[in-house]
Formats: C-alpha cells, sequence, structure tokens
C-alpha cells in the first residue's frame, strides 16, 4: 500500500490502526456471544483485514468482492482477494488466498465448506451463498460491526481528517469554475481530476451540484412533499443567480470524507440569503455546544430546534450521521427511526458525527453545509476546515 | 437554470417484458431487487451512484400479475416512472418491507426472486410477507440482461465513445515525469467534459511493472516504460470499457514487434467469439472475458456464447495489455471498441 498523499502525510501508524481494529471487533463478537465474523461487504472487509479493492460501480465490485473471516481465537483475519496489490504486508501469508467467487455456486459451495464453527455472523448473503448455507443459523454482523466502528481511534480521526483536507483542497480549485455559463458536469470533472492529483484513494459518490429552487413546489416532485435533495447532477447550465448546494465525498486510506456547501452563481448574497445562512449558523452553534460525552442523539435534535417553523432537515434524511468506512454510518441522529431510537444514542469520545442541517425558507430558496466534528472528553473539535464564502468572508 | 442535455432515460419497456416473461418461465411471482444494476436496467432511473459493494436493500419490485415495475424512490427526478409506482425511503428496515408489502400484487405471493439478502431482512422480508419461497432473481436477471437488443448495443456503443475520447485526451498527456494519478485524474476530467460523472471502474494507468496492477499510483513514468491503461465509463446506465497500453516516448522495433504478436494472438481469440463457443475457451487460451451491459455481467466457463451476448476480451502478451468489446451475432461478431491499437 502506498502512503504519501501529496497534502501532508497524515500521522497515522498503519499496523495499530488495522491491530485495533481488529481487538475491536473482537471485543464486539465476545459481547454479542459470537465467534466468528465472515464478510462480503467491501467496506467491512476493508475495516476487518485493512485490504484495499478498486472503486468500482456496484456490479463489477460485487463481481469480483473480497471476503474476511474474523475469528474471536485469531489474531488475523483470513482474506480473499484478487488484488494482491492491495493486501497489508503484515497479513501472514497463510491467511491470504486467491479470491473466492461467491456469487457463483461452486466459490459459495467452497465458502460454506468451510466455515467458522460455533457463533457466526455475515454482513450479507449472495443467493448461492444463501442457498449453500440453508441449513446453518447465520446472526446479522451489523450490531458487532457497529459496535466495533462506531468509536473511533486516533489514527482512524487523522484518516478522516486528512480525506477531508484533500476533499477540501479539491473544492476549493473547483470553486473559481462556479459562474454563469459554466455545465455542472464541468464541475465534477474539476473535482475529480484534483482528488486524484492529490492521491485520494477512490471517489466514492458522484458528486452533487444541485441548483436549488426557491420553494418546494418549483422543484423536482416530492413524493413526502418535503425538499428533494440531492438529485443526480445532470448536464446543466450555470446562471448568474443560481443557488447549488454542492456535496461531495472521497475515500483515502478507507476513510470517507463528506464536505458540504451553498455557493451562489456570479453574485454575492442578498440580505435574506444572508439571514439564512445565519440561522444555519445558529442551528449548528446550538448543536456543536450540545455536543459531549453523555450527550443523547435527541439532545442534538433538541438544540437544533426550528428554523423558519420547520425542523431543520427534511423527513427522508437527517440532522446528522456518523462516518467512517462508510459515508454515512452510526451515530444516526434525527432520522424517521424516531426520538425514541434518538434518546437512546448516547455519545462517546471517539465518535464522528457530520451535522447538515438546512435552513430553508420555502418561497426564497435556503442554506446548507456539513460540518465534520469528533466528539472529544470534553465537547468536540471540528474535522472541517473550510470556510463559508460568499455568506462570510 | 437551463438544461444544456436532459439525461435520457434508456429504453426498458424492452427489459421489463423480457423479465416478466422469464418470471413466468421460472414460476416467480415477485422480485424484490437490490441490485443498482437490475434497477437501472429495469426502470432506466438514474440514482445517486456510490461506488463499491451495498448491502441489500429492497430498491426495486417486480409483479408479475400486475406487470409493473416499482421503486424505492422520494422524486421522480431522472426516474421514468409513474409517481404511483414510486415507494418512500426509510432508516427504518421494517418500514421499507412494510412499502414492500403495500405495493399491489405483493400480498399473497407465494415465490419471491431476490438478487442477495442480509440476516437482517431475510427475517422482515419472511416474517411481513409470510410463508414465501425465496427464489434466485439475481440469476433470472442476468440471463435476461445477457443478451442486448440493438437498442441496448447502440447504448453500449455510445458509453464506449465517451471512453475512448477520455482515453485520447488522458493518453495525450503522456509523458516522462507524469504520475500515473495524474492520467487517471485527466481521463475523469475528460470523461465528465462529455457530461459523464461516473465510472464503471475507477481507471487503471499501470507503469514500470509487469504484474496485473490494480491501482494508479504516484509513480511518475519514465521514458520507455510500458504503460497499461484500463479504463471504464457508466454513461446512461450503460457500461463502456477497453484497455490500451502505449509506449511513454518512442517506440523501438522490439515494441512494434511485441505488438504484432499480441495483434495475431488477440485476433486468433476473437476468431473463436461466435455463438456456441464456452467462454471457458477462451479463457483456457489465455483470454480475460467478462460481460458488458447495465454494468459487469459474469459469464461462467461452462456458458456457450449466444447472439445479443456483449462481451469484453482482453488479453496480457509480452509486456502488451489490450481489450476490446465485442458484440456476438448471429455469424461471428462485431467489434464495438475503434480506439486505435499499437505502442
Amino acid at each position: 500500500m502506498t502512503a504519501s498523499p501529496t497534502l501532508d502525510a497524515p500521522a497515522v501508524d498503519f499496523g495499530r490502526l488495522r491491530r485495533e481494529r481488529l481487538e475491536k471487533l473482537r471485543a464486539a463478537l465476545g459481547a454479542n456471544g459470537l465467534d466468528a465474523l465472515v464478510l462480503l461487504g467491501q467496506n467491512n472487509v476493508a475495516y476487518a483485514s485493512g485490504a484495499r479493492a478498486p472503486a468500482a460501480d456496484a456490479s463489477l465490485a460485487a463481481h469480483r468482492r473480497m471476503v474476511a473471516v474474523v475469528t474471536v481465537d485469531d489474531e488475523w483475519p483470513h482474506l480473499y482477494t484478487a488484488f494482491a496489490d492491495g493486501v497489508p504486508e503484515e497479513l501472514p501469508a497463510d491467511h491470504v488466498h486467491g479470491p473466492i467467487a461467491v456469487e457463483t455456486e461452486a466459490g459459495a459451495g467452497e465458502l460454506a465448506h468451510s466455515w467458522p464453527h460455533g457463533g457466526v455472523a455475515l454482513d450479507e448473503f449472495t443467493v448461492p451463498l444463501h442457498r449453500a448455507l440453508r441449513d446453518r443459523q447465520v446472526a446479522d454482523a451489523s450490531a458487532s460491526l457497529s459496535a466495533a466502528k462506531v468509536v473511533k481511534t486516533s489514527d482512524e480521526i487523522a484518516l478522516i481528517r486528512a480525506a477531508q483536507r484533500i476533499n477540501e483542497a479539491a473544492m476549493a480549485d473547483v470553486e473559481p469554475l462556479v459562474r454563469p455559463g459554466a455545465r455542472t458536469t464541468e464541475l465534477s470533472g474539476r473535482f475529480l481530476r484534483r482528488i486524484f492529483e492529490l492521491g485520494a484513494t477512490a471517489n466514492t459518490v458522484d458528486p452533487i451540484f444541485q441548483i436549488m429552487p426557491d420553494s418546494i413546489d418549483d422543484g423536482p416532485y416530492s413524493a413526502t412533499g418535503d425538499l428533494v435533495f440531492p438529485t443526480v447532477t445532470r448536464e446543466q447550465v450555470l446562471e448568474a443567480g443560481d443557488v447549488i448546494w454542492v456535496d461531495t465525498g472521497i475515500n483515502f486510506h478507507g476513510y470517507a470524507s463528506d464536505f458540504g456547501r451553498t455557493w451562489i452563481v456570479g453574485a454575492e448574497p442578498d440580505a435574506r440569503q444572508r439571514a439564512q445562512f445565519e440561522g444555519w449558523r445558529d442551528v449548528i452553534t446550538r448543536v456543536l455546544d450540545t455536543i459531549r460525552p453523555g450527550a443523547s442523539a435527541a439532545d442534538l435534535v433538541r438544540a437544533a430546534g426550528t428554523v423558519y417553523g420547520r425542523r431543520p432537515w427534511p423527513e427522508h434524511l437527517y440532522l446528522g450521521h456518523g462516518i467512517g468506512t462508510d459515508s454515512a454510518e452510526m451515530p444516526l441522529v434525527g432520522t424517521d427511526l424516531g426520538i425514541e431510537f434518538d434518546e437512546s444514542f448516547v455519545l462517546a469520545a471517539g465518535m464522528i458525527v457530520v451535522l447538515e442541517p438546512i435552513a430553508w425558507e420555502d418561497g426564497y430558496g435556503g442554506y446548507r453545509a456539513e460540518e465534520i466534528v469528533a466528539v472529544t472528553d470534553d465537547g468536540c473539535e471540528r474535522l472541517t476546515d473550510y470556510h463559508y464564502r460568499p455568506f462570510e468572508s | 437554470m437551463s438544461e444544456a442535455t436532459a439525461a435520457r432515460p434508456p429504453v426498458t419497456a424492452d427489459h421489463l417484458r423480457r423479465t416478466l416473461d422469464a418470471m413466468a418461465r421460472g414460476d416467480v411471482d415477485v422480485l424484490v431487487l437490490g441490485r443498482e444494476s437490475n434497477a437501472r436496467y429495469l426502470t432506466g432511473a438514474t440514482r445517486l451512484w456510490l461506488a463499491g459493494t451495498r448491502p441489500f436493500n429492497p430498491g426495486c419490485i417486480v409483479v408479475r400479475r400486475t406487470g409493473a415495475v416499482h421503486l424505492l424512490s422520494g422524486t421522480d427526478d431522472l426516474v421514468p416512472l409513474p409517481r404511483a409506482q414510486l415507494y418512500p425511503m426509510s432508516w427504518n428496515p421494517a418500514r421499507i418491507i412494510g412499502g414492500v408489502a403495500d405495493v399491489p400484487g405483493v400480498a399473497g405471493a407465494r415465490r419471491v426472486g431476490v438478487d442477495g439478502m442480509t440476516p437482517l431482512f431475510e427475517h422482515l422480508l419472511t416474517s411481513t410477507l409470510g410463508n414465501v419461497e425465496l427464489a434466485d432473481g439475481e440469476a433470472l436477471l442476468a440471463a435476461v440482461r445477457r443478451t442486448k437488443s440493438a437498442a441496448d448495443v447502440d447504448a453500449i456503443r455510445a458509453a464506449i465513445a465517451v471512453a475512448e475520447r477520455a482515453l485520447e485526451i488522458a493518453l495525450g498527456q503522456l509523458r516522462p515525469g507524469v504520475r500515473e494519478r495524474d492520467l487517471l485524474g485527466a481521463f475523469a476530467e475528460a470523461m465528465a467534459a462529455q457530461g459523464v460523472t461516473t465510472p464503471a471502474f475507477e481507471a487503471v494507468f499501470a507503469s514500470g511493472e509487469r504484474d496485473p496492477r490494480s491501482f494508479s499510483t504516484a509513480r511518475a513514468i519514465e521514458a520507455g516504460d510500458l504503460v497499461d491503461a484500463s479504463v471504464g465509463v457508466l454513461a446512461r446506465g450503460w457500461e463502456g470499457r477497453l484497455a490500451r497500453t502505449r509506449v511513454c516516448g518512442p517506440a523501438t522495433p522490439d515494441h512494434v514487434d511485441a505488438w504484432k504478436v499480441w495483434s495475431e494472438e488477440w485476433q486468433t481469440l476473437a476468431d473463436r467469439v461466435r455463438p456456441g463457443t464456452p467462454v471457458g475457451e477462451l479463457r483456457a487460451l489465455g483470454a480475460e472475458v467478462t460481460g458488458v451491459g447495465a454494468g459487469d455481467e459474469l459469464l461462467d466457463d461452462g456458458y456457450r456464447l449466444e447472439p445479443g451476448v456483449v462481451l469484453a476480451l482482453g488479453l496480457r502478451r509480452g509486456g502488451v495489455h489490450g481489450e476490446e468489446v465485442l458484440h456476438v451475432t448471429p455469424d461471428g461478431r462485431e467489434t464495438l471498441t475503434s480506439f486505435p491499437t499499437g505502442p
């Protein structure tokens, strides 16, 4: 694995990172009374083994997926992969295997044949694997994975921060292109070029540059009647005064970034738009003041309050989400899982929250941006470091 | 705001009809699908592209009795389906399954085809829909998707054109000192300049080593290096891909010879691409073979080629790697890629 990003190399001890993740996974297995984890989801395999697979559309990624097997009594995971140049060097040779074709009957049968003993949790089946395991009890791995992943080690936080730096540097190079006559896909193109030049491990999401309507009714059809965001970027020509909500994310050594801001094309914000930004900032300030170990997700929801007479995020989204090997993971804050769920989730030091409230003034548009924070022993620390121009100089 | 080019949905009525026929033959009442490539094949919808595998989530439903396809979406933006055929998103898996159960014709289904599963959704699906029998929906869709209509082949051709133009621009940047990942960046930007912002896979520009490589790195390319470029785009839901090897700097007579050997061997392989040939026969001769369509498609060794199949045929020989996309015709094949070969 090559380190050395073009930006400052993060102070990451990759050996320690991988060792501590495995310790957390084994502890989660023990807590759930399990003996082994079998992992087919690529972010989960990467988390457990440190292995890297090339980024690809979901179809290709599934067809050449890596597989990892973690057991409580083995120091190392077993890894099945086609990508020899993505295998961490410390993994013992007898734990590294060629690819296992779990999308086919033969490969699924092979994995079922070497199935670990005892209580086993799995993240996902392929159809052939589901058939091959029909006579076995298989638990869902999400509880163990989530328990291990939700609190980050210092190395994980350093990698999320490094991913965010690359993401932000690339967006700083996109900003000058935002002018009347430019195409949205041109912005995507500049972003993609820059993240690779700057050393991103992968692009993980089609960059979003959504031209916002003034009112929900002027936008795309909405099944909930609430704001539609995000929409997929298509080739559109920017016009002066367009308000665009941008949302991009990359991967750096297995960890995701998340960048969100509101930009205005070829114009300064008017007084109303500045007030929207202030409304958004007030929400962020109230929530940041609430974040500390022991606060519940519901405390954050209550602190966010209302803006323009409504909850500051749409029904199908959230006030905030975690980030790590997945671009959205636990903790989830303010989802339709409901306030009881939010009450039951308590923050701890080392958790990451991406706050993404929206100050929406229907009829006059709105402001949206994202702030990533790490929960510290006595509050939180911002991992996002990007300006709010043109709303604030 | 103005729209320069609206995204056109691919022709999907034919896809749905073929899928319903396959459901009737396979005695499948309902398909509950999680794989994005299956959903985009059936609906022509463009939902937000994310890299990598995703755990099963029931995002697309086909009901044989009503002949309708339904999609998990909160909007019809870039989703060419009637609004009544959309069902709501949720963070609560039980609520999603509730939405699935509410789709007309799902209640009472006996055999339900799925293209993946998680232990959690298996529990929710069987407890909500009653004592249903699960069938292999992935194999059903894979068989339907494998043979392409003329419109499908045109869509792949259009995707290949985007990939070829972007590769031409990226290789135009090839000179000593350029890093592999600079070429990856140039490719991505040139792809987006054509209105396509999603790859089929992240392009690999590999130099300086002979082993197949999976990633573009920070290595600075040197004069005389062979640069192995494998690229793919996902344009309007269809895959376009190819691979070429280029010399950094002037080609030597040895290079010319190596490309000549590669060309002859590739031609021999390509001549076997016709209806009836088992895919395993091509692989035994050293070919790399994968199916090309609304995303990557698996082709088993035992599968015998049929007219309408589109495949990528790659070969590595003497440091040269190249890959073309071929369309199997009733009496042979046509080559859909047209990028020049040679050092």
